[in-house]
């Protein structure tokens, strides 16, 4: 009897000492560079996380913020096309609550300005910032559950072991060729490659009218429509817009915002049109609010893409009826850089006019 | 509450097993009290708002029993009892976890659009079919009268009430009877956290590490041949790890209390034929099933049709146990329809030659599997036609992407296959003899090396640090 309550006591000792070590080793490879930057560091994808170590590694003076609709830009072209040294911090699915607390986090890290890409979608009812479970605020802000749940994770403890594992000179290429075809999370050996589609994309395969109306037909069908308005809500969207965009801008008055309106295709507003026209008033209301209030703003430039009916019409950039190609991307920071979209103050809602009378005429191509 | 969770394993469990055995030092009811307090509490921490019906489930349940086996009714009366037993636990079962899906048939059937929202109480299918099982028993006269504290006990016991396994009554009372049961063996205790070490890793590093892959299937609206096969591959396994890795931890939970829980998993993915897979996966569910649904429907006893008959009837049902979805009853319908087959051909070819045996097993064998993920992806789909879509998929190889994120996704798969089909089980590491009341008695006799106790270490330690803040049982859904 003693010796199977010394086993026992064996047994949950071992598992303690195991459990802090691995936590040191996590502490020593840091993979996230929460405590160190590393040029030898690898990055993952999984961006919610990813951008807490980002924020506290990287050295940068412009965020770049957004949903999946910003998630494929290469830092070296936004900085290339605006002359900056860009941080991007887009996160796939995000909400408005959780694209303005890692934008606080980056300012506080001295960013002084930030690219915003901005959907109307992400100002739907969301889970507190506090109370987030995929994006932890403690990890972003340090405090000593953010470090221990960091600390005392399998997940962490793997990858640390796949790093140290891959830091051996003989297996270093071996490793680092195979990590993305691994089940290992930190497999991108260059911050650029975070979210970025490969050099040789088949950009055609991907993006093409044929999908593009695809989507448009699978979302307008009667048995999903109502999933187009799933979620919206004028008055509590502009509530959201107000606490958090706006009291954002307003409490840093020496940060730029650049905040775009991305280029939807047209197909997007005419599923609303012709599938759910109650929530295509909201979302046309809600953005003359946010171009009405943004515009008034003294640090905020405004660009509106979204009456571009040259890119926005043309089905063959897109690859739904929102996502567009990376030729795209491209165009989107050569107009940001130009300026020529950028919404007149003393106008603001004449781009949204122009979109709404391009939405009212529009026929939907093979549709009588 | 959630096993895997640190204020469960760090203070709840600790705490129960201290007073279970400090009790047990004085008397043999008190502990019996002190565990069902316990359980109540644990269900209360989750589920605060539904304590309320468990404990008039039990008192209903108790007291229709009382009828039953020491109230001296005529057969009438008796028929009587049990029919108001069955009836009103099916009706309480039925009301909160089927009334908002039989409103929505009806709206759809009529173009009306009532709205029903009723919270379903965790556990709720588990404890109803533990209840009926005990009712029915008792009106076979097949149940001794039983101590309250006892039976609420047995209904309530924390480590099964919320996703089984389910027990019955006569493995389990007279269990909480035993004076042994009270005073702590060490090599109980010790077995039991190693069972528990596997169960939470099974759940927390498994089960939890695939899960993200089943988006690939299920969250994607148009998924390519590699993406609905990796996806759905993905949710069988995660779908295995994470029950199986439950009814590890529980069956460890109670081993700590002297307690043996049946066994609930016996590697389901080797099975070589569909009625085997149902001997080896939620065994329990499947003898409930058995004992008290195909049995009494009359099973094998009126010839090879109806015999049919009876089997699609407790599948479709067994399907619907699961949840109130037209995507169950396609699912038990199917694995209805599997082991029709199964039968079926067992009569047309009663013997293979033995030279053919082994690839007759192999074949069976991956036969089986592809069924059995057919089937799944009914289980984890939001909709019947959404399964379609991914099986669609799944049956359409020229769609393909293989990409890095499909590579990575096949590698990890399989992994995850050696696991299943190479690696031993739980009850076979641990030799957990649930019949005879046995387990590790290779431990016990210093056959087992320092090493086979580190490594237990290690599982433990990294199941403890695969605990994430938001990860529940898929069976809580049940």
């Amino acid at each position: 009897m003693r010796a199977t309550f010394t086993s026992l006591k064996r047994l949950l000792l071992a598992s303690i000492a195991f459990v802090l070590g691995a936590a040191g080793l996590t502490l020593f490879v840091d993979p996230l560079q929460l405590f160190r930057p590393s040029g030898s560091a690898f990055y993952s994808d999984d961006t919610r996380v990813q951008n807490a170590g980002l924020i506290r590694s990287q050295s940068f003076d412009t965020a770049f913020m957004g949903t999946s609709l910003a998630i494929h830009f290469r830092q070296s072209d936004i900085d290339r096309a605006l002359g900056v040294r860009s941080l991007k911090l887009a996160m796939t699915g995000s909400n408005s609550r959780q694209q303005a607390f890692v934008l606080e986090q980056a300012i506080a890290r001295g960013a002084r300005r930030v690219i915003w890409e901005m959907d109307d979608f992400i100002f739907v009812d969301a889970a507190d910032i506090e109370a987030d479970p995929y994006l932890s605020v403690d990890l972003y802000r340090g405090t000593a559950k953010g470090i221990a749940s960091y600390l005392f994770s399998a997940a962490m403890a793997k990858e640390s072991l796949f790093a140290l594992l891959r830091s051996v000179p003989p297996l270093q290429g071996p490793l680092t060729r195979a990590a993305p075809f691994l089940p290992v999370k930190f497999a991108l050996a260059d911050v650029d490659d975070i979210y970025a589609l490969p050099r040789d994309f088949d950009i055609a395969r991907e993006y093409n009218a044929k999908k593009a109306l695809a989507a448009f037909a699978y979302i307008t069908s009667p048995v999903r429509s109502r999933f187009l308005g799933e979620g919206y809500g004028y008055d509590a969207m502009v509530r959201h817009f107000e606490r958090d965009a706006v009291a954002l801008v307003e409490r840093h008055p020496d940060v730029i915002f650049d905040v775009y309106f991305p280029p939807y295709s047209i197909l997007q507003f005419v599923a609303m049109r012709d599938a759910s026209p109650a929530t295509l008033k909201i979302v046309t209301d809600l953005t003359a609010v946010i171009a009405t209030r943004l515009t008034q703003l003294p640090n905020v430039r405004l660009h509106d893409f979204r009456a571009i009916k040259a890119v926005t019409h043309e089905l063959g950039n897109y690859g739904d009826v929102i996502h567009h190609s990376p030729v795209v991307d491209a165009m989107v920071l050569k107009w940001l850089a130009s300026g020529e979209y950028r919404v007149d103050p003393k106008a603001p809602l004449r781009s949204l006019d122009e979109l709404k009378a391009q939405v009212e005429v529009y026929r939907v191509p093979g549709l009588p | 509450m959630l096993f895997n969770s640190y204020p469960f394993i760090l203070l709840f469990l600790p705490v129960v097993l201290a007073g279970y055995f400090w009790l047990g030092r004085r008397s043999n009811l008190t502990p019996v009290i002190w565990l069902a307090l316990a359980s109540l509490a644990f269900y209360a921490i989750g589920s605060w708002q539904f304590v309320a019906l468990l404990v008039l489930s039990i008192a209903f349940n108790y007291g229709i029993g009382h009828l039953l086996i020491v109230a001296k009714l005529g057969p009438s009366r008796r028929k009587a009892a049990l029919a108001l037993g069955v009836a009103g636990d099916l009706l309480v079962l039925g009301i909160f976890k089927y009334a908002g899906f039989a409103v929505e048939n009806v709206n759809a059937l009529l173009g009306m659009h009532f709205a029903v929202h009723i919270l379903l109480p965790v556990g709720i299918s588990f404890y109803t079919f533990t209840q009926i099982a005990f009712l029915v028993d008792a009106y076979r006269g097949q149940v001794a009268a039983y101590a309250l504290p006892h039976y609420a006990l047995f209904v309530t016991y924390f480590p099964h009430l919320i996703a089984g396994p389910i027990l019955h009554h006569k493995d389990m009372i007279p269990q909480f009877e035993r004076e042994e049961t009270k005073r702590p063996d060490g090599h109980l205790i010790l077995c039991g956290v190693i069972i528990f070490a596997i169960g939470l890793f099974k759940k927390t590093c498994l089960a939890d590490g695939i899960q993200p892959l089943v988006a690939l299937a299920f969250e994607t609206r148009s998924p390519s041949f590699d993406q609905a096969w990796c996806g759905a591959l993905a949710y069988t396994f995660q779908l295995y790890f994470d029950f199986s890795g439950y009814s590890d931890m529980a069956i460890g939970i109670s081993l700590m209390f002297g307690i043996f829980l049946p066994v609930n998993f016996n590697s389901p993915y080797k099975a070589t034929s569909i009625v085997e897979f149902w001997r080896r996966w939620h065994v329990t569910l499947s003898q409930f099933l058995r004992d008290y649904l195909y049995i009494p429907l009359g099973g094998n006893r009126h010839g090879r049709v109806l015999r049919y008959v009876n089997l699609l009837i407790t599948m479709l049902l067994g399907g619907l146990w699961h949840g109130a979805a037209w995507t169950f009853v396609v699912w038990g319908a199917l694995h209805g329809a599997y082991l029709c087959v199964n039968h079926a051909f067992n009569a047309v070819v009663p013997t293979i030659p033995s030279a053919l045996a082994r690839p007759a097993r192999i074949g069976g064998a991956v036969l089986t599997f592809l069924a059995v993920v057919v089937a799944w992806v009914f289980f984890r789909a939001e909709s019947v036609a959404w399964a379609l879509r991914v099986l669609h998929a799944m049956a359409d190889p020229s769609n393909v992407v293989f990409g890095r994120e499909e590579i990575a996704a096949l590698v990890m798969i399989a992994v995850y296959a050696a696991l299943v089909w190479l690696a031993p089980n739980t009850q076979g590491i641990l030799g957990y003899d649930h019949a005879n009341r046995r387990v590790g008695e290779n431990l016990r006799a210093g056959r087992m090396r320092p090493l086979f106790l580190y490594g237990a270490s290690l599982v433990l330690a990294f199941g403890i640090l695969g605990i994430q803040s938001h990860s529940e049982f898929i069976y809580f859904r049940f």
